[in-house]
């Protein structure tokens, strides 16, 4: 019972400033509404039609997918400490594999669906991985070579479905539509939510259980606490940086793979990167503040403001660009959660008293 | 390690003049913490003062009081008889104070003039004068018989040198009474008498120097008056030159020091450890190792003398395969370990407690459970077929803190909110609980109060006496002997002498580490 309380005791600090940077990052967007002559209230409830409403859920829930997805693909690095910004060029690796196997390969559907995920989750995962050596071996920070290696992939993917992979005679740089086979199963009367959410989920209940259960998610967390402590009891570092960037890439390359073989059941150029998943998912991951488990909630909220922002315009003619700049202050009140957490263990080494 | 300095020679102020500063019924408490309880802290003009307790005692809060780092609940601060107030360390440096933190605060791109005299520049044309401030480096180090060059940077010096630094630009600002918080905690040892004969020159020169400290042997070394504080309350004032060292333990500790009773071990069977012809080259930031040889055998202790940096870290990480040695075997049971790595070595039976206990055997920001975890973690109760129980980890920490009577609020709270004593007892707690064959430890005691080092000193023989085989790496000569049945002196990288415990007399051991000391060109870490 007393390790219970002295838990609460450090656990509620910690937890209130999320939520703080959340109300801090709500009361601004009231004061900007304010100021454009717009009833705060009005707004946010325009923001939560625009998300949840009966004719947008379905599509709120996808890209709920994706931001979830991309909250575990930095989030799992995260944990020992490594930083993947890579999102963006293993989510479109993912989906260009998914979207070239589907392409190539005839068969029905109980085969052609499993390809195109492993597919996705195979290339996503094999460009992370990428980052592993170059930081275990040649020193370069994991933070800088996802972000550097990121871009050329996007390129890449870019040049395929221009050339190799276009479809014939289209204006627009995209891939023809996927076989049939090739499709993710909707949920019944939706169109844009299918299995893809069932599989993001799986993949964050194996994540949360890793974490919490296994050696090698106490492993991961020792090598983020401290790695000469993590060398000292014999831990590989090497082989916990490759296994969590290349789970990492994996979860963003799956998340590819679904969107490709989501609505509209196609490739296009930019149509991975422009929603902007990877940093939603970014901030979704930090706002949780390395605990797995709230993922789902931090990015409920980041699908809310980017998804709802829509409606928000629409029906209350606030600029969309509102939804961002919510995001935007959340990740910048969750940056003083580090002087505040100086400032706690500052108290905390003076409560302790004359220590030598 | 040879009392090099003029102890004893208690000179203390003129009758009547007022002492130099003054802590009047100080009370200070952190929350619920009581950390100090009424204390009178008397410094008498140029005289060294040791303010001596375990840690938690209460020292750091009453210096911290004194320089106006804290302000007291009740009580006041006095200098020369007057009253003052000081709500900043500014204050305090106005009213003549001076303080030397534990971790330095200079600027390491600097130079040395240039730090010693930031924020009291010597100025030319408004800009600072490199030269004077140079001059006056020179002549402040010459008037206590300090050897430091004032162009140097700071972040090109060992961390002795840099302590004089921080002691220069006390002076530079007129300081009148110097605090030295536990200002040989990085020293050599060679360093450690070099710096006693600094401060006693100081105090003939008029400065005081209050000393805090938790090492008996500096406290009878180095000062003229000694303040123990326990549990925030003085225990005991006393006369250095009158008093003993049993007298200042039992003040601090609160019961006499038993010392550790080191019966000889029946030293049995094959040897568990076997290194043969271990050698490394120098490296930047790591010593050579020259052709060692040693066996350890179980019930036996062996020990490893000699000054910091003379290649015990690298001879020890390449037992525990943290290091690939050049040449050379590492045998454990007479299998050789070569190619294997720190798990693999771990699990044919070597257990580690590092020297490095914030940066290698412990991660502060993880729990104590976590912490107690480590190398447990894929083994039953803990781990059990690739998963791992939380619970179970709990369950067993609590059992460890329980047995080794660790202080803390819980097995869940971060090992950063436990004492320096307590965290190398969950060190020894998670190593001991390996039953390993062989036991490295390095510096068990470093930074670890009275009371507690005793303990893990008797943990350690313990562990002998169930027929463990220990090597031990220690700086501390005193140590070696509570501990060790051999004694391997470490000079550059080689064995330089080997002795049975029984001849390792402390002139025979001090000999041949100042002999290194002179060899390595003094105490580089």
């Amino acid at each position: 019972m007393n390790a219970l309380a002295q838990r609460l005791r450090l656990g509620a600090p910690a937890a209130l400033v999320p939520l703080g940077a959340v109300a801090v990052a709500a009361l601004v967007g009231a004061l900007v509404m304010l100021a454009a002559g717009v009833d705060p209230l009005r707004g946010y409830e325009a923001m939560f039609r625009g998300a949840l409403s009966v004719s947008n859920i379905d599509f709120a829930v996808a890209g709920f997918t994706a931001i979830l997805a991309m909250s575990l693909a930095f989030a799992i690095p995260a944990r020992m400490g490594e930083y993947n910004l890579g999102g963006d060029g293993q989510l479109v690796a993912g989906g260009i594999a998914a979207a070239a196997v589907a392409l190539s390969v005839p068969g029905p559907a109980a085969l052609l669906l499993p390809l195109c995920v492993v597919a996705g989750a195979l290339a996503g995962g094999a460009l992370a991985s990428v980052s592993a050596p170059l930081s275990t071996r040649a020193g370069v920070p994991v933070i800088i070579s996802t972000l550097l290696l990121s871009t050329p992939m996007v390129a890449l993917a870019s040049y395929l479905v221009r050339f190799p992979l276009a479809e014939e005679g289209s204006p627009v740089p995209q891939t023809p539509r996927l076989p049939d086979a090739a499709h993710l199963p909707a949920f019944p009367g939706m169109s844009y939510t299918n299995v893809g959410l069932v599989l993001v989920l799986l993949v964050l209940l194996v994540t949360v259980y890793v974490d919490a259960r296994t050696p090698v998610g106490y492993e991961i967390r020792v090598a983020g606490a401290n790695r000469g402590f993590a060398a000292y009891g014999g831990l590989s570092v090497p082989r916990l940086t490759l296994g969590t960037l290349a789970s990492a890439g994996a979860v963003a390359g799956l998340a590819g793979a679904v969107i490709v073989m989501s609505q509209p059941f196609r490739f296009i150029d930019d149509a991975l990167t422009a929603p902007g998943y990877t940093f939603a998912g970014v901030a979704a991951a930090l706002l949780a503040g390395g605990r797995p488990a709230l993922l789902p909630l931090t990015a409920a909220l980041f699908t809310i403001l980017s998804v709802g922002a829509a409606g928000m315009e629409r029906d209350v003619d606030v600029p969309r660009q509102l939804g961002q700049v919510l995001q935007a202050v959340v990740i910048l009140v969750l940056a003083l959660r580090v002087l505040a957490a100086r400032w706690m263990a500052a108290r905390a080494r003076r409560a302790a008293g004359g220590r030598a | 390690m040879t009392g090099s300095t003029a102890s004893g020679t208690a000179h203390g102020s003129a009758a009547g003049a007022p002492p130099a500063a003054e802590l009047r019924g100080i009370t200070k408490r952190f929350g619920p913490v009581l950390a100090v309880d009424g204390v009178d802290l008397v410094l008498e003009r140029g005289t060294v003062h040791a303010v001596v307790g375990e840690n938690g005692a209460g020292k750091s809060t009453l210096m911290s009081v004194l320089y106006g780092l804290h302000r007291p609940d009740a009580g006041q601060v006095l200098r020369d008889g007057r009253e003052v107030r000081l709500s900043s360390p500014l204050d305090a440096i106005a009213a003549g104070l001076g303080m030397v933190h534990q971790n330095f605060r200079l600027f390491g791109s600097l130079t040395v003039a240039e730090n010693v005299v930031y924020r009291a520049e010597p100025r030319r044309f408004g800009v600072l004068d490199r030269r004077a401030a140079e001059r006056r480096v020179e002549e402040l180090s010459a008037r206590i018989g300090l050897d430091v060059d004032p162009t140097a940077r700071v972040d090109t010096l060992p961390l002795g040198v840099r302590q004089r630094v921080e002691i220069l630009k006390a002076l530079h600002r007129q300081a009148e009474v110097l605090i030295l918080d536990e200002p040989t905690a990085v020293l050599t040892p060679g360093e450690v008498d070099s710096l006693f004969v600094v401060v006693r020159r100081m105090a003939e020169q008029g400065t005081t120097v209050a000393l805090v400290t938790h090492k008996v042997r500096e406290v009878l070394e180095a000062t003229d008056r000694v303040t123990v504080l326990r549990d925030g309350v003085v225990t005991a004032r006393l006369t250095t030159a009158e008093t003993t060292a049993g007298e200042v333990v039992e003040a601090m500790i609160g019961r006499g020091l038993v010392p550790a009773v080191n019966p000889r071990g029946a030293v049995s069977g094959e040897p568990v450890l076997e290194v043969s012809g271990v050698r490394m080259p120098a490296a930047p930031g790591a010593s050579r190792v020259q052709d060692v040889s040693l066996r350890v055998s179980p019930g036996e202790v062996v020990g490893i003398a000699g000054v910091s940096g003379n290649g015990q870290r690298e001879l020890v990480e390449t037992v525990v395969g943290l290091r690939t040695p050049e040449a050379g075997t590492v045998r454990l049971h007479g299998r050789d370990l070569g190619g294997l790595g720190v798990r693999e070595r771990r699990g044919l039976g070597i257990a580690y407690v590092p020297e490095d206990r914030p940066g290698v055997g412990t991660a502060a920001a993880l729990s104590v459970a976590d912490n107690l975890a480590l190398g447990h973690h894929r083994s039953p109760p803990i781990g059990r077929r690739g998963r791992l129980s939380p619970r179970a980890a709990r369950t067993q920490a609590a059992e460890l803190v329980r047995r080794l009577g660790v202080k803390t609020a819980g097995v869940a709270v971060p090992l950063s909110s436990l004492s320096g004593g307590n965290a190398q007892k969950v060190v020894l707690a998670r190593e001991l609980h390996h039953e390993a064959a062989l036991l490295v430890v390095e510096q068990p005691t470093q930074g670890v109060d009275v009371g507690a080092g005793e303990e893990i000193h008797r943990l350690l023989l313990e562990y002998r006496a169930r027929g463990g085989a220990v090597l031990l790496v220690s700086y501390e000569i005193s140590e070696l002997r509570a501990l060790a049945d051999r004694v391997l002196v470490m000079l550059d990288g080689e064995v330089a002498a080997e002795l049975d415990a029984a001849d390792a007399t402390d002139e025979v051991l001090g000999a041949a580490m100042v002999h290194s000391a002179g060899a390595t060109g003094g105490g580089e870490r």
